[in-house]
């Protein structure tokens, strides 16, 4: 197991290598000059002097070896890069609102698969039944949705209708948990819609399939009560698809968030982001796309490492 | 026939969501020929001004007509997504093909290359390039064929690889096919129907993330129309007009939907595997008990094990089968009795039938299956709710099956899985129930049994796992004991060494004694049955032929088919091996008459006219042969 966790880091660690040049790449794949692209408005020339002063300050006018040298001693002493409009270090910015972005995927996560879970696998037991036709239906209605919509068309019902809860906003927790948790509830709810109907895909296919294995006869066989085989023999297998399944759609959630958490004005990462994209504050960008993306390996990381605990075989692979 | 109307029936259900697509896409293609107001001329005075007869669905912010704009918006929407999954279908089927064709460098510089997009979250990468190149339709069209490139990269990539090993893509090959045509003209028709799919799932999720952009101002650009930007725009007048958020809300996520049921019943129909509903086991399906037909009364002797007239139907798409028929034989205490056949004679099945294991798309629908109990009752084993049959399964009747590594659970530990066994049927605690699971282990010859508890199936051998099988059986010492061919997975010289312990135990359990274990041992091998039998059933398209003593029967066979079988095994005596001509009959054409007739030497023109039933042609000896003076 610990040899098998050594190759894994191993692995992450050269991928978080290869994102991050990837990151630093990209602003010099594309053709002609950045500076000069950063600046242009729709068709105008921009200002000489302004590429010029822009160049210098991110370091194009150096060669690339060493822009990419100093790209990677600010990484290691935790230099995200500085935003462009007023010299606000990325790194302490992203550190105040990752925890808020991950706060909201997770509970996002905690609904999904508290709803996915059982209706995937009560629909598979029963597979045909009347259960499984209306889930299915309503996970196929509820992946169609995108999660815009629901969270606006969740704002307009049970904000400006019903008048249950407020629109949106935010409450750090330590001020007030009851209001923190209550702000969380709708913008999680509507990110756990997706997620909650891939779920109940995928458990509904992993029970159904780990349903027809031998082993699960063999353990009937031995008088093993039904309650057990459920839960030790069909959905201790079944579990493995669904962990890496979830953990995929995690990885696009931690960019994918940036819709919700527009529409409901949280305060995460991703409000950061859209902003800084509409001032087209490049380092700022980078930096946040960068923080993600190691996040992103890492959960990748986190899921294989759980998968080689749930799995005995993949271990030894 | 069949087969035809089903296929047709799973287009059929393509064709409603079908029709109402190509609608979606013939009104948005058609937006400059309709009569439609013009989506972008501003009339602030009648803005948010409800239904009209001038507009259907009101006016918007800028007292715009919003049937117009919603109906360009797709055109927007649609045409972007169509061509950004256009433009990524053919890059990455290009690149998948290529890759999957030829491995090695291209591999890597073509698949592996597209699947580093993979590395980041797809609305971080979008956010990205808008960044450098700006908001706009054209932004968006590249920003999408990026991001779906490595999917179609992917897709191509696995199919190309099974394709390329299929024998005519070889054998063109091996005529000396230039690579462009095997590439071209053999593989890439064959790789069509997934792409075919992801195409469509690709134009579902890239409406998805163009609406995205375009609500957060980020993708087309106003004021052209469009689907995330009217959501934009209608956020902040909901309080006075919720409509106006309400329609390209149900516009863009009924055309999604739309794209997403087309996609599933696409993959259906282009699947032919579906649903394996089937192989659902038995526990969960409520028993219904539909009355069994009467079965014939009882028979006196003693028997730990009597099957009495069973049939067992298989419910099929073009109607029931009944796959066994009219099944009779007992196993008395202390014996082994030996259930011989081909593939497909159905002796396995009425093994499972005693288990009560029987797959939920087959039935027992006549007969009576009596099994004599530790405490002496005689229960009929068809007729017992599901909860008392568990109850006896793995305590008084348990059953080792053919594949040992496929009955163990990868994820839990050798020692776990035979405990279970002893937990399901008492009230002893793990602590007790994993010494007797040592003691088993022991017993059914592992070495070092403490260390191979703690193993996981994976760490044994075929052999190995098929102990640990029989330790499970035998845990809680049953009355009777059924081998599905316990040996069929294995090595030869394990195979010897199984049978050996399964003699072992059951000289154990008393063998001859009338407390002791009955074994009933289904097999195709006859060399098996000579060596360890007492009696010997004969099965032959779901019905027993011969049943009589091993000596009996191996000495003088009374149905042809024994005794063919018997000169076709080469463990036989026989001075020349013969091969049986011809195959089991399907249960869904069986011959009329004596079903072996077709393949037999010994056929008549009355064999083919009528069944014939079984005939007593020496003590406890019967076969289902009108010339079974002339066989032996």
């Amino acid at each position: 197991m610990l040899a098998f966790a050594l190759r894994r880091t191993a692995v992450a660690l050269a991928l978080v290598w290869l994102v991050a040049s990837l990151v630093f790449l990209v602003i010099h794949l594309i053709p002609g000059d950045p500076a000069e692209l950063l600046l242009s408005q729709g068709g105008s020339a921009p200002d000489p002097a302004a590429v010029a002063e822009l160049r210098e300050r991110l370091g194009l006018d150096l060669p690339l070896w060493q822009q990419y040298l100093t790209y990677w001693q600010g990484l290691f002493q935790g230099n995200f890069g500085t935003s462009l409009q007023d010299d606000h270090p990325v790194a302490s910015e992203i550190a105040l609102r990752l925890p808020r972005t991950l706060e909201l995927i997770g509970a996002a996560a905690v609904i999904a698969l508290s709803i996915g879970m059982p209706f995937g696998t009560a629909a598979a037991l029963r597979v045909g039944g009347p259960l499984d036709r209306i889930a299915s239906v309503v996970a196929g209605v509820a992946l169609s949705v995108p999660v815009f919509v629901v969270g606006t068309l969740s704002i307009l019902l049970f904000a400006q209708k019903l008048g249950w809860v407020s629109a949106g906003g935010y409450v750090p927790l330590a001020r007030n948990p009851m209001q923190h948790f209550i702000l969380l509830l709708m913008p999680a709810s509507t990110i756990a819609v997706g997620l909650g109907a891939v779920v109940f895909r995928v458990t509904r296919s992993s029970v159904l399939e780990v349903l027809s294995r031998d082993h699960v006869r063999a353990a009937q066989a031995r008088g093993v009560k039904p309650r057990i085989i459920i839960l030790r023999h069909v959905l201790r297998n079944a579990l493995s698809p669904v962990l890496t399944v979830v953990a995929l759609h995690l990885g696009a959630l931690l960019g994918g968030t940036v819709l919700v958490e527009y529409v409901f004005n949280w305060p995460g990462l991703s409000g950061y982001l859209v902003r800084a994209v509409e001032a087209r504050d490049y380092p700022e960008v980078l930096g946040i796309v960068l923080a993600i993306s190691i996040l992103f390996v890492f959960l990748n990381l986190i899921v294989d490492l759980l998968y080689a605990a749930l799995d005995p075989r993949v271990r030894h692979a | 026939m069949s087969a035809v109307s089903a296929k047709t029936s799973k287009y059929r259900r393509l064709l409603l969501p079908g029709l109402l697509l190509a609608l979606v896409v013939a009104t948005v293609a058609a937006a400059p020929l309709l009569p439609l107001a013009d989506p972008v001329k501003q009339q602030v005075a009648a803005r948010l001004t409800g239904a009209s007869a001038g507009h259907w669905l009101g006016q918007d912010e800028y007292g715009r007509d919003v049937l117009s704009r919603i109906i360009w918006g797709g055109r927007v929407s649609l045409t972007v997504s169509f061509l950004a999954a256009s433009f990524a279908c053919i890059i990455g089927s290009l690149l998948g093909l290529v890759g999957g064709y030829f491995r090695g460098v291209i591999e890597l510089m073509s698949v592996r290359l597209a699947e580093v997009v993979l590395c980041f979250p797809p609305m971080l990468l979008a956010l990205l390039v808008v960044t450098l190149l700006g908001p706009g339709a054209v932004t968006l069209v590249l920003v999408l064929t990026i991001l779906f490139t490595p999917g179609f990269a992917r897709v191509a990539y696995a199919e190309t690889l099974t394709a390329r090993t299929l024998d005519y893509v070889t054998a063109q090959t091996a005529l000396g096919a230039s690579s462009g045509r095997v590439l071209f003209r053999t593989l890439l028709p064959n790789i069509t129907p997934p792409l075919l799919v992801q195409f469509s799932l690709t134009v579902a999720a890239a409406m998805m993330l163009e609406s995205g952009l375009s609500f957060l101002g980020l993708g087309v650009v106003p004021p052209s129309p469009s689907w995330g930007l009217m959501i934009r725009a209608a956020r902040s007048v909901m309080e006075q007009a919720p409509l106006l958020l309400l329609w390209p809300c149900l516009a863009l996520a009924g055309t999604v939907l739309l794209l997403n049921v087309v996609c599933d019943r696409l993959r259906d129909a282009l699947d032919p595997r579906g649903a394996a509903v089937g192989a659902i086991p038995g526990f969960l399906r409520r028993r219904s008990r539909a009355p069994l037909m009467a079965a014939p009364a009882p028979t006196a002797a003693p028997s730990l094990l009597a099957i009495e007239g069973l049939t067992l139907r298989l419910e099929t798409g073009t109607g029931p089968l009944d796959v066994v028929r009219g099944v009779s034989f007992s196993v008395p205490p202390g014996e082994t009795v030996a259930l011989v056949g081909e593939s497909g004679s159905g002796k396995t099945l009425t093994a499972l039938a005693v288990m009560g294991l029987l797959p939920t798309v087959i039935t027992p629908v006549a007969g009576r299956v009596s099994f004599t109990g530790r405490d002496g009752t005689v229960r009929d084993l068809l007729a017992l709710p599901e909860a008392e049959l568990r109850r006896l399964r793995g305590n008084d009747i348990s059953i080792v099956f053919q594949d040992p590594s496929s009955s163990l659970n990868p994820v839990h530990r050798c020692g776990k899985q035979v405990a279970e066994a002893i937990l399901a049927h008492g009230e002893g605690t793990g602590a007790a129930a994993a010494r007797k699971v040592v003691d088993l282990l022991r017993k059914v010859g592992l070495p070092d049994p403490a260390k191979r508890a703690g193993a996981f199936p994976h760490e044994l051998s075929g052999g190995q796992k098929q102990r640990v099988m029989i330790a499970a059986a035998v845990a809680n010492t049953p009355r009777l004991l059924i081998a599905d061919e316990p040996t069929t997975a294995l090595d030869v010289t394990v195979q010897a060494q199984i049978l050996d312990l399964l003699q072992e135990l059951k000289q154990e359990a008393g063998a001859g004694d009338a407390a002791g274990m009955g074994l009933l041992f289904v097999t195709h091998n006859l060399a098996v049955v000579r060596e360890i039998a007492d009696r010997v059933v004969v099965m032959y398209a779901g019905e027993v032929v011969e049943e009589g003593p091993v000596a009996e029967v191996f000495a003088r066979p009374r149905h042809p088919y024994t005794a063919a079988l018997l000169s076709s095994a080469p463990e036989s005596d026989a001075e020349e091996l013969t091969a049986i001509p011809g195959t089991v009959p399907s249960p869904a054409a069986l011959p009329p008459g004596c079903h072996f007739a077709p393949r037999c030497a010994f056929a008549l023109p009355t064999c083919d006219a009528s069944h014939p039933a079984g005939v007593e042609v020496g003590p406890g000896h019967t076969a289902r042969c009108i010339r079974w003076r002339e066989v032996a």
